[in-house]
């Protein structure tokens, strides 16, 4: 009976660390859509929690650990939507590759500018938000992982030619391009990331069944 | 390059590469049929042009099905305004439809949020992801409302319009060889032009839906949907469901009787001649699947993204037309040749009298006089579009073109391609006084949206 009462305790501490986790993410976020990520302090941030300062750096030594965060809780949340879109799953390749990218761009259309700005500080080669930087590799594999178990069932089903390993990782700097067009796409509701994104996809589609990939 | 080009209608890129094929194979060819033209006499020429033609026009149809984008139509519009291709192909090229991309389920529903601000889901009752019907630049899919009413939710396809700018920033170029032959001037592609980038605006589809519905109402077979605009913006157009078999599968299930096809047939010349001689506009899409027939005979239009619009010249000739003014003496008929041709045909005294014998001899033929004897005309015969072709080579030859006859046209021989599908027999000259004897809704030019 003990361990279970210590699993018990331990898993409350757990939740209740995600709780103000979630709650600072949210504080901040709200700051950065007022006053840009650049120029929110880190105690504008307790403040706006309702939690000390040094507690803030307990759980966010930086904000860009803060970013991290916030990449993640979306990659989890859309790795769930996926796997709940049971019709999708029925799909071809080409509509579920699209229903991903734009997922993930309906998710954070909400704060459009925070995440342009992660994108300009990804662009630093010391920034931790680096794509090549350690802190990201655990969350680049849980993606690429995701993405691949996608591409593996289309090549099952004969959809596209083998790809190995590269074709997660391609489809991965796609997303990345996708979203740095859609930052900067100034057409009525974004139409033209719509437009790109599925004429790409077809046309990448389109050369993989061709035959033209395998050499 | 390769792999590219293989492509057909996916990427502007692949979409270029075959405009440009197309356009290089036209040139080359015809340039090469204009070279032979020198060292032939008029015996060979003939025969060689015969071939040129079947092989043109097998060309240009398999392009143009291939591509279906935005520059379809006016590739189609082009072709039918050329003397370059026989009327068989002609016919079939009337039938093309201008079509986008394909829209997956997850694309669909993207596309209506961008633009209506909004899940289909959270705005309608019930919304079937897949599409019942393809249209211009778009797809349509049926959907229930919050207050229980069907109605048919048209949803474009994405930045089409930019991508129709692009087609004719090319066009313009590769529409070159054409030029040089003098058949397509630049008013005439700026004509097309303006009335594809009019049919991306739905709100303006919307505008024009509710036109038509309350113009045609005196001809109570016809049938127009009514306009959602709440649901509705540029790029998604929301409309009451319209119940009916698109006229192709009306014809191919249960082969109707010659007494309703008859019937029908007379019921689209006369909505045609209202359309024409009282509101002074006319649906200029004539795509079979835009009739949808019911079983009593109701006809229901849709897709009013091409609308042409007459001028008050135009409106004058179609008058001149149905007062068979060239009766009234030189003077008179001289005013009509030149309300067709524009003022240069009086120059060319010789072609002015040709085009002009031809023009009257077709209305004639298309509305012969009570007292002739002749009141009922056969469109199954296929003499009418023949005839309709014959004039149009005679003055595209004769570098005779009126831009303004663009969409006429194309809706004008639409028409007589229904007819001829429908293997109609009409007394036309009847079914027109029936168009003048309703109490119309007066209009004019100013009136239409």
């Amino acid at each position: 009976m003990t361990p279970l009462k210590v699993k018990s305790r331990s898993g409350k501490r757990a939740k209740n660390k995600e709780k103000t986790q979630r709650e600072i993410l949210r504080a901040a976020l709200e700051l950065f859509s007022k006053k840009g990520f650049f120029r929110t302090t880190t105690k504008e941030i307790s403040d706006k929690a309702k939690i000390a300062e040094g507690t803030l750096f307990n759980y966010f030594k930086t904000k860009e650990d803060l970013a991290l965060y916030f990449f993640e809780q979306e990659l989890v949340g859309l790795i769930e939507w996926y796997r709940d879109q049971k019709k999708l799953h029925e799909a071809p390749l080409t509509e579920k590759l699209f229903a991903i990218i734009h997922g993930h761009l309906e998710r954070i259309t909400p704060y459009e500018e925070f995440v342009g700005a992660v994108y300009l500080r990804a662009l630093q080669p010391l920034s931790k938000l680096n794509l090549l930087s350690l802190d990201t590799q655990e969350l680049n594999l849980r993606y690429l992982r995701f993405v691949q178990q996608i591409l593996r069932d289309a090549e099952v089903k004969g959809e596209i030619p083998k790809l190995g390993d590269f074709g997660a990782y391609a489809f991965g700097l796609f997303h990345l391009a996708i979203i740095s067009y859609w930052l900067q796409d100034s057409s009525a509701g974004k139409e033209n990331t719509l437009a790109l994104l599925d004429r790409s996809l077809k046309l990448t589609n389109s050369i993989l069944r061709k035959g033209a990939w395998e050499w | 390059m390769g792999v590219v080009k293989r492509e057909k209608t996916e990427t502007g890129m692949g979409r270029g590469f075959r405009i440009g094929k197309l356009g290089l194979a036209l040139t080359g060819s015809y340039l090469g049929y204009q070279f032979q033209n020198l060292f032939l006499d008029e015996h060979e020429r003939s025969g060689k042009r015969k071939a040129y033609q079947t092989k043109a026009a097998h060309y240009i149809r398999a392009e143009l099905e291939s591509l279906k984008g935005p520059v379809m139509k006016l590739g189609q519009i082009l072709s039918m305004q050329s003397h370059i291709l026989p009327p068989e192909a002609l016919s079939e090229l009337a039938n093309l439809q201008m079509r986008a991309p394909a829209m997956h389920p997850t694309l669909a529903r993207a596309q209506f949020k961008a633009s209506l601000g909004k899940f289909p889901e959270e705005v309608f009752r019930d919304f079937c992801a897949e599409p019942f019907a393809a249209a211009s630049l778009g797809q349509v899919h049926r959907a229930v409302t919050k207050d229980g009413l069907e109605v048919a939710v048209k949803i474009q396809y994405p930045a089409i319009r930019s991508a129709i700018e692009d087609d004719f920033k090319l066009l313009r170029s590769v529409a070159f060889p054409v030029r040089l032959a003098g058949h397509t001037a630049e008013a005439m592609i700026a004509e097309v032009e303006r009335g594809i980038l009019e049919e991306t605006d739905y709100l303006n589809e919307g505008q024009n839906i509710d036109f038509f519905r309350e113009q045609l109402q005196p001809l109570d077979y016809v049938r127009v949907p009514f306009v959602h605009w709440d649901l509705s913006t540029a790029k998604i157009l929301t409309m009451s469901f319209i119940p009916g078999k698109p006229l192709q599968d009306f014809l191919g299930n249960g082969k109707p009787s010659q007494d309703i096809r008859n019937r029908l047939g007379s019921r689209l010349l006369e909505s045609f001649s209202l359309q024409l001689h009282g509101i002074h506009a006319i649906h200029a899409d004539p795509h079979p699947g835009n009739y949808l027939i019911e079983t009593d005979g109701t006809i229901g239009l849709v897709d009013f993204g091409c609308v042409k619009r007459f001028t008050a010249e135009f409106i004058e000739l179609n008058r001149a037309f149905r007062e068979r003014i060239w009766l009234r003496g030189e003077e008179h008929a001289r005013r009509f040749a030149c309300l067709i041709w524009g003022e240069d045909v009086v120059s060319k005294p010789q072609i002015a009298e040709k085009l002009l014998k031809q023009a009257i001899d077709f209305y004639e033929m298309l509305f012969p006089e009570a007292n002739s004897g002749a009141n009922v005309v056969d469109f199954g015969d296929g003499k009418i579009l023949k005839t309709m072709f014959r004039i149009w080579d005679d003055c595209l030859r004769n570098k005779t073109i009126n831009p303004e006859f663009a969409f006429y046209s194309r809706a004008e021989m639409g028409l007589y391609n229904l007819l001829h599908v429908l293997g109609a027999k009409i007394n036309t000259s009847a079914a027109l006084k029936k168009v003048d004897d309703r109490p119309t809704k007066k209009c004019g030019q100013d009136q239409i949206p």
